[in-house]
């Protein structure tokens, strides 16, 4: 079944974005992470312009990220401090972000842009999770049990002024770095299409030292909002959101999802993340091909300016 | 959810987006019309040529004046037909005319873009603004146009592709040199005819019977929506003896055009709907699944 869709222009076959957020919905479910740094990809690998996937994306991510966050709030899983201050930088980021897509692409860059920001991110990303997770899998073999570390040693985050009582995290920690993460996952969110919770998740465990269980709870309480915000900014600035599209892998999405989360139950830890890691890397050679191989067409077309 | 869709597009109607809609420009991407004059409700669509001399005369409609484009659009077929008043064939085999058929949109600026290699990335480095760059333009005829007219006129009335008149435009952001422009203007043309943009049918136009004769055009998926300026000219041994022009329109319609006008003309409050939708979906999504797993 063909349908037009009204701002990317095109006509698209709905059962392949069905498939397509289907599939990034199972993969989600089952690693546990948004999905939008695999749906992104996916969506400009399938023709949809850039620019259009980046803002599409970042509604479908909201979808994706309600019914968590929701959860995560009613098992208390949320500091709402944290998650303020973090969102506040995230919405100066994500302005901005918005404002970056918009000269890039007037400037004709903004392809090659988002596709050497992925290849840095989902490279480095990608292999670090490989590393780890190879690691783990080969002390389990040995026999030995891992433990997640957890020291309470302070490190330079805590030099800084600033400092604030987060009482859900049990921190007294300055404000400065949960509002530059906040600010730099949200210039990420604006620019690649990502709720970013791959770099906020670390960040919180390691640079802020957060305790894990309400690490994911806040990530998506600030992801829901910030995204919100950049999916409206992006309609307003850009005309980028195409809302059929949205409603196409929301839909495939929420679906996939579930299967993603009851396949998800039946393997380890550091199986799921030597899986991850390997889709990741996947996506980013993908991306790097795209920029270094010789294009076979070396001109392109854009509506006048 | 597409239920909810439809609930929103209903309450754009009542809003009155709608009616906005049809003093929209067309599309971001063609800007006003340079040459040409876009149409406007009431003007005569169809204009008819007699040469001086010619007993003959040629009349051609369109199978459709106006074409929608609804959320199920993925191209279409358009057919011209018509017919010489006064024809002297013994036959529709006997190729005693030629027709000759063109389809041209509006033309609009374009930026064409050129990719160069930067420390081993391929990037856009270069680029060119050309003028008056049809958006769509398909020839169609009885037999290959340099057969049928000279040179001259095909050149003076921009029939066939060699003699679209885009041009680049004044203050370039590069300098060009006679040499880009010329692969600037080639790559319009082989980007353009890769997506079924330009297109030349040298036997596209075909006699049915000795005054009436057909031609079928296809205006792909990607088809920018507008005007469509729609000639025929009737030949005979390299002379021209009538012509007719009749005008085809590329309309939005339905939900798909109510959908465009909300994200341009009402950014905010698109961007808005569309996340009222996203968490409506998620919390739809949550619930039936946690009954599911109950």
């Amino acid at each position: 079944m063909q349908l037009y869709l009204p701002v990317a222009e095109m006509s698209a076959n709905v059962f392949i974005f069905l498939a397509m957020g289907g599939a990034v919905g199972f993969l989600s479910g089952m690693f546990g992470v948004g999905g939008g740094f695999l749906m992104t990809p996916l969506l400009i690998f399938a023709g949809i312009p850039s620019v259009v996937a980046v803002g599409t994306e970042t509604a479908q991510i909201l979808a994706s990220s309600v019914s968590g966050a929701l959860a995560q709030w009613r098992r208390r899983n949320v500091d709402v401090k944290m998650g303020v201050i973090l969102l506040s930088g995230g919405l100066v980021g994500s302005g901005i972000g918005v404002e970056m897509v918009k000269v890039l692409r007037r400037v004709g860059v903004f392809d090659v842009f988002v596709a050497a920001c992925y290849v840095t991110f989902l490279g480095v990303i990608g292999t670090l999770m490989m590393i780890e997770s190879t690691n783990a899998i080969r002390k389990t073999r040995a026999g030995r049990v891992v433990s997640g570390r957890r020291s309470g040693q302070h490190n330079w985050v805590h030099g800084l002024p600033l400092k604030m009582r987060f009482n859900r995290s049990k921190l007294y920690i300055s404000a400065i770095p949960p509002l530059l993460l906040g600010f730099f996952v949200g210039l990420l969110a604006a620019i690649m299409g990502v709720g970013g919770g791959f770099i906020m998740v670390p960040a919180m465990i390691y640079l802020l030292r957060m305790p894990t269980n309400v690490v994911v709870g806040t990530s998506l309480f600030q992801i829901v909002f910030l995204t919100a915000a950049t999916t409206v900014l992006h309609a307003s600035q850009n005309y980028n959101v195409d809302v059929v599209l949205a409603v196409i892998l929301m839909a495939g999405g929420v679906i996939g999802a579930q299967f993603g989360t009851v396949a998800g139950e039946r393997l380890k830890g550091e199986q799921l993340r030597f899986l991850l890691a390997a889709f990741i890397l996947a996506v980013c050679a993908r991306f790097a091909w795209q920029l270094i191989a010789p294009p076979s067409e070396f001109y392109s077309l854009a509506g006048g300016i | 959810m597409l239920a909810g869709l439809a609930l929103v597009c209903t309450g754009l109607v009542v809003l009155g987006i709608g009616e906005t809609a049809a003093q929209q420009q067309p599309r971001r991407k063609a800007p006003p019309p340079v040459a040409k004059e876009a149409p406007r409700s009431g003007e005569t669509t169809v204009k008819r040529e007699q040469q001086p001399g010619a007993r003959e005369s040629v009349e051609a409609d369109v199978s459709a004046r106006t074409v929608a484009v609804t959320s199920s659009f993925n191209g279409t077929e358009i057919v011209i037909f018509g017919a010489i008043d006064g024809s002297q064939q013994p036959s529709a085999e006997s190729g005693y005319y030629d027709v000759i058929v063109v389809v041209e949109g509006v033309p609009s600026r374009l930026v064409v873009r050129r990719k160069g290699n930067v420390a081993g990335l391929w990037l856009n480095t270069a680029s060119a603004t050309f003028d008056n760059v049809p958006s769509y333009y398909a020839v169609a005829s009885t037999r290959p146009i340099d057969e049928i007219a000279p040179e001259d006129f095909r050149a003076l009335h921009g029939i066939g592709l060699k003699h679209l008149k885009y041009t680049p435009a004044v203050g370039q952001r590069h300098p060009l040199s006679s040499e880009d422009i010329k692969e600037y203007r080639d790559a319009i043309m082989r980007l353009k005819r890769r997506d079924g943009l330009y297109l030349d049918r040298p036997y596209g136009v075909i006699f049915t019977g000795k005054s009436i004769f057909r031609a079928s055009i296809v205006l792909p998926a990607n088809v920018t929506v507008g005007p469509f300026d729609t000639r025929v000219l009737l030949f005979r041994d390299e002379k021209l003896l009538s012509r007719f022009s009749v005008r085809l329109t590329l309309e939005r319609e339905g939900l798909e055009r109510y959908l465009h006008a909300f994200a341009y003309r009402l950014p905010v409050l698109y961007g808005i709907v569309t996340v009222m939708i996203a968490v409506g979906a998620g919390l739809l999504a949550s619930t039936i699944f946690r009954k599911a797993s109950h």
